[in-house]
């Protein structure tokens, strides 16, 4: 399975990567929502998993991005946040999927797996 | 933290912070972009660091100003690490410049410029970095704050370019550890210079400006009234030309259980709403304070439930003296009060890091309670109860002091009697001759001229045999 990151914090970003391909997937990673837009453009993947807030888009403009945009507005996207969780839930048309910072690794693996699994 | 600035900062201008880990310099910035959140205006939080925002927040959960609320409104963090990593300093900059045009943010806090430090190649890059950073905020109006746990020196190339650098000590004086910040520079402002001591709890970081710096003049006019105030000591009065003058600082001397105590719950009985009391002290706490006028039949009950007294007790531990200065000046402009009876100078002393300055900020202090027209009783302790010598506090501390008065035991015939001898009374004739003074029902009173003996100040009195 084909899936972009966007996350602007290196630990966080690196740890899911390695995660996220260790359990098979391709795994694009950007360090802010532009680049993420730019990546899922270009790599059209099953599923998108984004921090919230980032520099030059954050989380929830990314998704209104993909939402608007014609080739990938049904791709499922997974928000893990630190403190953003409310704002986000209120944007269920947004997010498939909102988990809460500091996150369990497997809850990530799990969750993707479920979102792929959608029809 | 204003006051130190001279004003605070300046829209558009940029500041270093610089500490060692520990001194609180991201509690700082935090706490200054959620007060400027707090103002309905947007901030950058951008960090270069790898420990995850998630961190920050959990540590800066339990203070005050931290409102989870406004992460992701107002206050955005943002990691530049993997930026600055792939595609260096100025892909950091070109960021910068976009993400603070977006928000419109006023305030960008750039927590970690050591690290693009160490990722400049030459000093001439993290020049040309931090220009670039401060002059495209100050296009836009913002703010720019650099905080960085290095050790920069006077003319390291980002002193040059900001507006401003703060320091924030964090060192060990004896066995208790001491906060002091330092505003190395400040352009366009009139700030305080030299070091000022902050402490950090959970309401963040609070700096309080050097006393004699913050008040080099009285914040009032002087007031002009000359009016005695009654001492509420029986014949004490008659002694010093009808009462203390108006807004003067007497220094009451004397050794353990000589009545120095006695004498201020004698001169706080005597406050009113009209002529509000304060006691501010370190020894006695209130309630024992409280059965202490009861037990010399005085009421201060009656004045602490009318509110004309207050009791206000600041253990005798780790106090910083700056900081109790600015309580006993809150506590004076809270009520308009005008008799203040302060237990004792010497515990302010001991709350001195350095005592070098301590002329200087009695000077700053006294002047200020006179300005206030507070009438003062301050006492200081001598350290033998009998003694060839009498040691006054330093001199010239003494020397700011309006009003100088002696309160001892004195062994006689087999008797200890108490003395009381007026040394001193600014601008005023006084009757200087010792006086007997007893503690009976009302407290201290004046019985008369003690008897003709030789050495009464030693506190061992020889009668002048006829």
């Amino acid at each position: 399975m084909k899936i972009v990151v966007a996350e602007d914090e290196f630990l966080i970003a690196d740890m899911l990567v390695v995660s996220l391909e260790d359990a098979g997937h391709v795994v694009h990673s950007a360090a802010h929502g532009a680049a993420a837009l730019h990546l899922a453009r270009e790599h059209q993947p099953d599923v998108i998993v984004t921090d919230f807030m980032m520099p030059l888009m954050t989380g929830l403009e990314l998704a209104e991005a993909i939402r608007a945009d014609g080739a990938l507005r049904h791709t499922p996207i997974l928000l893990v946040s630190g403190a953003q969780g409310a704002i986000a839930r209120e944007r269920a048309d947004l997010f498939d999927l909102v988990l809460d910072k500091p996150y369990d690794i497997d809850r990530i693996l799990e969750a993707v797996a479920q979102l792929e699994q959608r029809p | 933290m204003n006051t130190v600035f001279g004003g605070g900062f300046i829209e558009g201008a940029s500041y270093i912070v610089q500490g060692q880990p520990g001194a609180g310099k991201t509690i700082l910035g935090n706490q200054i972009a959620f007060a400027t959140a707090a103002a309905g205006k947007r901030v950058l939080y951008i960090t270069l660091l790898a420990e995850t925002h998630d961190r920050l927040f959990q540590s800066l959960s339990t203070l005050t100003f931290f409102d989870k609320q406004q992460l992701g409104r107002s206050v955005s963090y943002l990691s530049v690490f993997q930026t600055l990593n792939k595609e260096g300093l100025s892909a950091v900059v070109n960021l910068l410049r976009k993400e603070t045009k977006r928000q419109g943010a006023s305030l960008i806090v750039f927590d970690g410029l050591l690290n693009a430090r160490d990722r400049a190649e030459t000093q001439l890059d993290v020049k040309t970095f931090v220009a670039e950073v401060q002059s495209q905020a100050a296009f836009v109006g913002c703010t720019v704050l650099f905080l960085t746990s290095a050790r920069l020196e006077d003319d390291s190339p980002e002193h040059t370019m900001v507006d401003g650098v703060l320091e924030l000590h964090d060192e060990l004086v004896g066995a208790r550890t001491v906060r002091r910040a330092r505003l190395r520079k400040s352009r366009g402002s009139a700030a305080l210079g030299g070091y000022h001591q902050y402490e950090i709890t959970e309401d963040g970081i609070s700096v309080y400006p050097r006393l004699e710096a913050a008040l080099s003049r009285p914040s009032v006019e002087d007031a002009a009234d000359t009016q005695p105030v009654l001492s509420g000591i029986e014949g004490l009065d008659a002694l010093t030309g009808g009462g203390l003058p108006r807004g003067s600082t007497t220094l009451l001397v004397g050794p353990s259980g000589s009545g120095k105590t006695t004498f201020g719950i004698n001169f706080l009985a005597q406050c009113s709403l009209a002529e509000p009391g304060l006691h501010f002290g370190f020894y006695e706490t209130p309630k024992r304070l409280m059965l202490k006028a009861r037990a010399l039949g005085l009421d201060l009950q009656t004045h602490v439930d009318s509110g004309a007294l207050e009791i206000a007790w600041h253990p005798l531990t780790e106090n910083l003296l700056d900081k109790l200065a600015y309580r006993l000046l809150d506590a004076i402009a809270a009520r308009g009060v005008k008799r203040l009876f302060l237990d004792s100078f010497g515990a302010m002393e001991r709350a001195a890091v350095s005592r070098t300055r301590l002329v200087e900020f009695f000077a700053a202090l006294t002047n200020e309670l006179r300005a206030q027209g507070v009438t003062t009783v301050g006492t200081w302790e001598l350290r033998d109860l009998f003694a060839s010598e009498v040691t006054a506090p330093n001199s010239e501390i003494s020397s700011l002091l309006d009003n100088l008065i002696m309160i001892r035991q004195v062994e006689i015939r087999s008797e200890y009697k108490r003395v009381l001898s007026v040394l001193k009374v600014r601008d005023h004739a006084f009757q200087a001759a010792p006086q007997e003074v007893v503690i009976g029902e009302r407290g201290l009173a004046i019985r008369g001229d003690f008897e003709p003996a030789s050495g009464i100040s030693t506190g061992l009195a020889r009668p002048l045999e006829a």
